[in-house]
């Protein structure tokens, strides 16, 4: 019922019924862009009978060391694909791609503190919110830092949360 | 011991030294400043959270042993700023063997971040330290101060062609395009000259930038030119040249370069940048298709010694043979060692699958589709390949890999190989045991293939003529009772129910309806169930035939299932789509239909209010918004349309495929400066898109994802296809032209800026070889306007056994020739334009015979005149007798008035042609000819009609006042630019004194002046009854206008069967009743808050915005012929 396959570009000619919802942003095309010539394996689409764009999710992966690791950086879906799990297959896939090819320690997400059906469904697909960065959101929202560890980091480390929290300014890969 | 001093400092230098160096080779210190977006195209994995950094080459370069020049390339990468140092460590684990991981090189794309060193503390050959307060300055934005700064440096430092550079770069911020233009020239001269051992890349990047910039990307190149002939073999120059070339889309210069680049480091990836360089002249340029084998030779070579080491290298192989049709040996290829770089099992299997159907091996192929299932039971692609490959059946067989778009038809005109009906049998019930094993396996799993799969399997066997409706219907009741609930099911299944004949669809509504009442499952899928039922009812076309009443007791119907289930919602966040909330885009559907067939402007009203409650109650639905920004475009609400519209946040790439909602409605209104921000905000995403879409092919070929080379390429090329971008670039010169219009000076300076038309008369010529693509996503537009030019509640209401979308197909065909044409058309109006003036004006310098050039622009016009009467659909000299016979009542008005805007056009121009003409225009020698007299006629006669027909807009939707727009500000503003150019040239002041001299020219001056001031007067007599009908619009009172709309939906003057008004009953019921405990406090504050009599006033007065914007236009003008009256 639902073919996923790697994003390409006329497939942000098709995406307007899943961009036109408030919450997803649409990037500028260099943002795409960039994120299809580096990371091609992180940028899926998903699509119903009649080739109608379900949903898609965008990511990287990034870090040294021990915090090597995936990011979910958009996941999105049509209002009329709700409620049927597709982001779980969706970010599933990342993180299989995550785990067996790139060899990270973790996933990791940036969501709105405010967005609870999000966070929430993030919490049913096991992640945890690992630290909470205040004012990421342009200055005004807190941002939760959520974590899933992968098979390599098998002591789990790398979603032990942060006991306070963080200024972007703190933050890694800023 | 006395202290060695010498010795000491020597060890000191020594320690030194190889302190920098090893952080030199092993890091590489990049210096990002906060907040700016940086972009680091590396190998490693450096990368902001929030953004990208931008820098725009760090790569790794090799020392071969084949040229141990290239040593010279290992050029110490110091990148930095005073806010931040970062120290960044490449990532061991992305990096692929065969890279010494301990060369780099970083080239930035803003030279702040560049390498400031190319030697120690040396920036261009000065010192590191003289440069930076530049540098501070120009990030500042201190620009003056910066240019001050780099004056100084220049005195002390006159052949630097590096500060050269940055003067130029400083200048082309500030805006002094052509100054920066000539410094940086000079620059490059300098470049040339001086004879260095080396050639700086910082200079050259810098030079690079601000050519680009300047649009001179040939000078950039030839910079790299100049430095690869001066050091051969150095591949950090010929990376930079490389990626020149591809900045310029030179594929063949990209393939030589390449090649010699793989020639001296012997890389994998340098051989595969010229192989992609290959395939790109045979998909985007004009090679031929020989050049694929000599790729194809190219890497056989090199797998013979070398073998393979990237993912991505495999599959440009694999897709180079796949487009040479050598699928066995792709299939060679990939079950061989080389397979194991495609580390997803299932993506090989996909590949695997492809090339075997397309070599024919049907048997071979399904198996693999089977394998691939059996991993991913929900796929339903590659379901369809593996029924397709069983049944040998075309339309379902995979595609070519990389092509974009991989349609799998679902039509019934299929190509099927003739199968046996054993053969066919036995392959059929083998995919049914497949689809009931997958069915098993996935328990109680919520995947939906298997069942959909089933489906598909009794579609196929009815196309084959041993289906039975019974079983299909049999099956999507199952189907409906396990998965009605979900929104996208009746889309899912609707091809399934287009083969059903129309009295099995009403039986299969009948039974699907009773399994709703007899299942037993929660509130919320019993909603989503009914909206699925009324979504099929609106699929299968059941609604269009029912009597008015009906049609009204299901809009009733509906509404009332929305309010009703407004409880489900009240614990859900305001950002979540509430249940039910198709209901009331259905509701809409069924209004406007009921509009289009009664003409009672309450349901129309009805439809308006039932979204705008919807919007109250959720502010962020947008299929509320398209299709209220739809209604209140079709009843002359523009204003109110444009601001739903801003409501959706249309931006980027959105720009392209969704504008379409507003802007050819925006084109022919009068609110001129809001189509202007529209087409501005829209060509400058398009224009920004095409500078920088080369600098990602280039970080495609950097990051070594090869095939998203030739993708971003073939999407740049789609969009600068684009048919909406070409019509934005025409119409916004036009529009440009129509508000400069006012002052010949203005509107000849516009005309300046578009080279006098003439560029756009090459767009004319070139479209039809450039084949337009037309991107628009047109599936979300309303049911009764499925294209832009289209809608249907414009015509008379004609009973559909479907929903008109189901001609969408063809309906969009039509379109798109319209469109190309449409363009074709407007490209020669500001060459028309121009013309015009010119003939008006030597008409009245009476100087046409005599000056050549004047000549010339008279036989031009009429070559252009003769193009344009292709459009009106007559020949020239056809057309013009048309005209003119209409013009003097011999005809009515009416055989014009299909494209009236046009017809009027090439009647101005053909005037001006006239003036400046001896030429007769009518075949067999009547002097007939198109005057003042005669225009202004013709132009006096649309206006009036037009008037006559006008009627007030609020009981009116869609009347037509965009045609009344277009004459005023096309012919009647074209036609007062010409009177503008024969006043200024009458004028006898300094140098425009006329030179004809002469008593013949005296006398027919004096006539051609009478007729200009009767034609002052006449347009000025024109504009001010349009002006007259608009303040009598304007100054009605809004309360009234208010009160005609709601009495229209009043029910008490309605009968009991149908008539408007019911829905909105029930709306109002809904506020005077909604309970906080019910649907909690944010809902219930949401609905009090709706008032049917706000929505109604909301719209009469946006209706009277666009009246008063279209009045102000038209007191501009009367004002100008005021001022023209008096001067002549």
């Amino acid at each position: 019922m639902t073919t996923i396959r790697r994003f390409c570009c006329d497939d942000l000619l098709r995406f307007s019924s899943v961009n036109l919802d408030h919450l997803t942003e649409t990037f500028n095309m260099s943002f795409y862009m960039t994120y299809l010539a580096r990371w091609p394996d992180y940028f899926h689409v998903a699509e119903a009978p009649g080739n109608r764009v379900m949903g898609y999710i965008m990511g990287k992966v990034e870090g040294q060391g021990e915090s090597w690791h995936g990011h979910v950086t958009a996941v999105t879906v049509a209002p009329e694909f709700r409620r049927q799990q597709l982001a779980k297959k969706l970010m599933n896939l990342l993180e299989d791609i995550s785990d067996k090819i790139d060899k990270a320690y973790f996933v990791d997400l940036f969501v709105r503190a405010s967005n609870t059906p999000a966070i929430k469904m993030y919490e049913k697909l096991e992640y945890v919110i690992y630290r909470r960065v205040l004012r990421y959101y342009s200055g005004e929202e807190d941002g939760l830092d959520m974590r899933k560890a992968l098979s390599r980091d098998v002591e789990r480390k790398s979603i032990i949360p942060l006991k306070r929290p963080v200024t972007p300014d703190e933050l890694e890969y800023d | 011991m006395p202290f060695d001093f010498l010795l000491f400092w020597k060890l000191l230098h020594f320690f030194w030294l190889i302190v920098s160096a090893s952080r030199l080779l092993f890091n590489i210190v990049a210096v990002l400043k906060k907040g700016e977006d940086i972009r680091i195209l590396d190998d490693a994995n450096f990368y902001t959270k929030t953004g990208i950094l931008q820098i725009e080459q760090i790569f790794p370069i090799v020392q071969s042993p084949k040229s141990p020049n290239s040593k010279q390339s290992l050029t110490p990468v110091c990148v930095y700023s005073r806010f931040q140092l970062r120290y960044l460590s490449f990532n061991k684990e992305r990096l692929p063997p065969s890279y010494p991981r301990s060369r780099f090189l970083a080239v930035a794309k803003n030279p702040r971040y560049s390498i400031m060193a190319s030697k120690f503390g040396m920036a261009g050959g000065i010192p590191e330290r003289r440069v930076r307060p530049v540098w501070d300055a120009i990030d500042s934005r201190q620009f003056k101060n910066a240019l001050k700064l780099s004056t100084t440096l220049l005195s002390k430092y006159p052949n630097s062609s590096y500060a050269l550079a940055l003067k130029a770069l400083i200048l082309e911020r500030m805006g002094k395009l052509e100054e920066a233009l000539s410094v940086c020239i000079n620059a490059k001269d300098l470049l040339y000259k001086n004879d260095l051992i080396l050639i700086d890349d910082l200079t050259l990047s810098t030079l690079q930038i601000v050519f680009q910039r300047l649009d001179h990307l040939d000078m950039a190149t030839s910079c790299y030119e100049y430095a690869c002939g001066k050091f051969p073999n150095n591949l950090e120059l010929m990376m930079g040249l490389f990626n020149c070339y591809v900045r310029e889309y030179s594929f063949v210069k990209q393939q030589q370069i390449a090649i010699k680049m793989y020639k001296i480091a012997g890389e994998e990836r340098f051989l595969l940048w010229a192989v992609c360089s290959i395939q790109l002249q045979v998909f985007c340029g004009n090679g031929g298709e020989k050049l694929l084998q000599l790729a194809e030779g190219l890497l056989k070579k090199h797998i013979a010694s070398h073998s393979l080491h990237e993912p991505e290298a495999l599959s440009v192989y694999i897709s180079l043979l796949e487009q040479q049709a050598k699928y066995g040996d792709a299939t060679e290829v990939l079950s061989g060692n080389l397979g194991s770089l495609i580390m997803i099992e299932v993506d090989k299997l996909r590949i695997q699958g492809r090339l075997l159907a397309r070599a024919g091996d049907y048997g071979g192929a399904a198996d693999i589709f089977q394998k691939v299932l059996t991993l991913c039971p929900d796929d339903w692609e590659c379901f369809l390949h593996y029924l397709g490959c069983l049944l040998e059946d075309d339309c379902s067989l995979p595609m070519v890999a990389n092509s974009p778009l991989i349609q799998v038809s679902t039509s019934m005109d299929c190509q099927h190989r003739h199968l046996t009906d054993d053969v066919f049998d036995s392959r059929i019930s083998r995919a049914s045991e497949f689809v009931e094993k997958l069915k098993s396996e996935a328990g109680s799993d919520s995947i939906r293939n298997p069942d959909l799969a089933n489906l598909e399997i009794e579609r196929r066997k009815i196309i084959f003529g041993k289906g039975n409706y019974d079983k299909l219907m049999e099956d999507l009741i199952l189907f409906f009772t396990r998965f009605g609930h979900l929104a996208c099911f009746s889309a899912d299944v609707a091809v399934f129910l287009q083969i059903l004949p129309d009295d099995r669809k009403k039986q299969l509504l009948e039974k699907l309806a009773k399994s709703i009442d007899s299942s037993s499952t929660s509130s919320k899928n019993v909603l989503g169930q009914h909206l699925t039922l009324f979504k099929i009812r609106e699929l299968i076309g059941d609604m269009f035939p029912l009597p008015e009443g009906d049609l009204v007791g299901f809009a009733v119907q509906m509404t009332e299932m929305y309010c009703e289930n407004l409880p489900l919602s009240k614990d859900l966040d305001v950002q979540e789509s509430m249940y039910g909330e198709e209901f009331l885009s259905m509701t809409c559907n069924i209004l406007v239909q009921l509009f289009w067939r009664t003409k009672h402007i309450g349901y129309l009203l009805e439809a308006i209010m039932v979204l705008e409650l919807g919007l109250t109650v959720r502010r962020y639905v947008w299929q509320y918004k398209i299709l209220l920004l739809h209604l209140y475009s079709y009843w002359n609400a523009l204003p109110l349309a444009y601001e739903r519209y801003k409501s959706l946040d249309v931006k980027n790439i959105l720009l392209e495929t969704v504008s379409h909602h507003i802007l050819p409605q925006m084109l022919t209104s009068p609110l001129l400066v809001d189509i202007s921000d529209l087409l501005k905000g829209y060509s400058r995403f398009m224009d920004e898109h095409f500078k920088e879409s080369a600098d990602l092919t280039f970080l495609a070929y950097r990051h070594r994802n090869y095939s998203k080379v030739i993708e971003f390429v073939q999407f740049k090329e789609r969009l600068q296809r684009s048919s909406q971008y070409l019509t934005a670039k025409v119409e916004g010169s036009i529009l440009n032209l129509k508000r400069n219009a006012n002052s010949i000076e203005e509107a000849e300076s516009v005309l300046e800026s578009l080279n006098f038309g003439s560029d756009f008369l090459d767009v004319s010529n070139e479209i039809q070889s450039k084949k337009l693509t037309f991107n628009e996503d047109l599936q979300l537009r309303p049911w009764w306007t499925p294209t832009y030019d289209k809608n249907y509640l414009s015509g008379p209401y004609e009973s559909m056994s479907k929903y008109p979308r189901e001609n969408l197909r063809n309906d969009v065909k039509q379109t798109e020739s319209k469109v190309t044409r449409t363009i074709e058309k407007r490209s020669l109006l500001p060459r028309l334009i121009y013309l015009s003036i010119q003939c008006a004006s030597s008409s009245v310098k009476g100087n046409s015979v005599i000056n050549g050039i004047d000549s010339k622009h008279s036989s031009e016009l009429k070559s252009l005149l003769e193009s344009y009467s292709k459009y009106l659909q007559l020949p020239f000299h056809d057309a013009v007798e048309l005209l003119i016979s209409v013009s003097n009542g011999q005809k009515p008005l009416e055989v014009l008035t299909s494209n009236l805007i046009d017809w009027m056009n090439f009647a101005v121009f053909l005037n001006a042609w006239n003036l400046n003409s001896t030429e007769s225009n009518n075949s067999d020698g009547n002097t007939f000819r198109m005057n003042w007299e005669l225009v202004c006629s013709l132009l006096e006669q649309s206006v009036s009609s037009k008037i006559k027909t006008a009627k007030p807009l609020g009981s009116s939707p869609g009347i037509d006042v965009s045609i009344l727009v277009q004459l005023v500000t096309e012919p009647l503003t074209w036609h007062g630019l010409i009177i503008q150019s024969c006043v200024r040239s009458s004028l006898p002041s300094g140098k425009k004194k006329k030179k004809g001299g002469g008593g013949h020219s005296d006398q027919s001056n004096t006539q051609l002046s009478n007729s200009i001031k009767n034609s002052i007067l006449s347009l000025h007599k024109m504009i001010d009854e349009v002006t007259k009908w608009l303040k009598e619009q304007i100054e009605k009172p809004v309360d009234g206008d208010v009160d005609i709309l709601l009495s229209s939906i009043n029910c008490e003057q309605n009968n009991d069967v149908g008539g408007p008004g019911k829905v909105v009953k029930i709306l109002e019921r809904l506020v005077s009743s909604v309970d906080d405990v019910e649907v909690g406090d944010r809902i219930c504050q949401a609905v009090k808050s709706w008032k049917a009599v706000d929505v109604a006033r909301k719209m009469v007065t946006a209706q009277g915005t666009a009246l008063t914007e279209f009045c102000n236009v038209c007191e501009s003008k009367m004002k100008v012929l005021q001022g023209l009256k008096l001067q002549i």
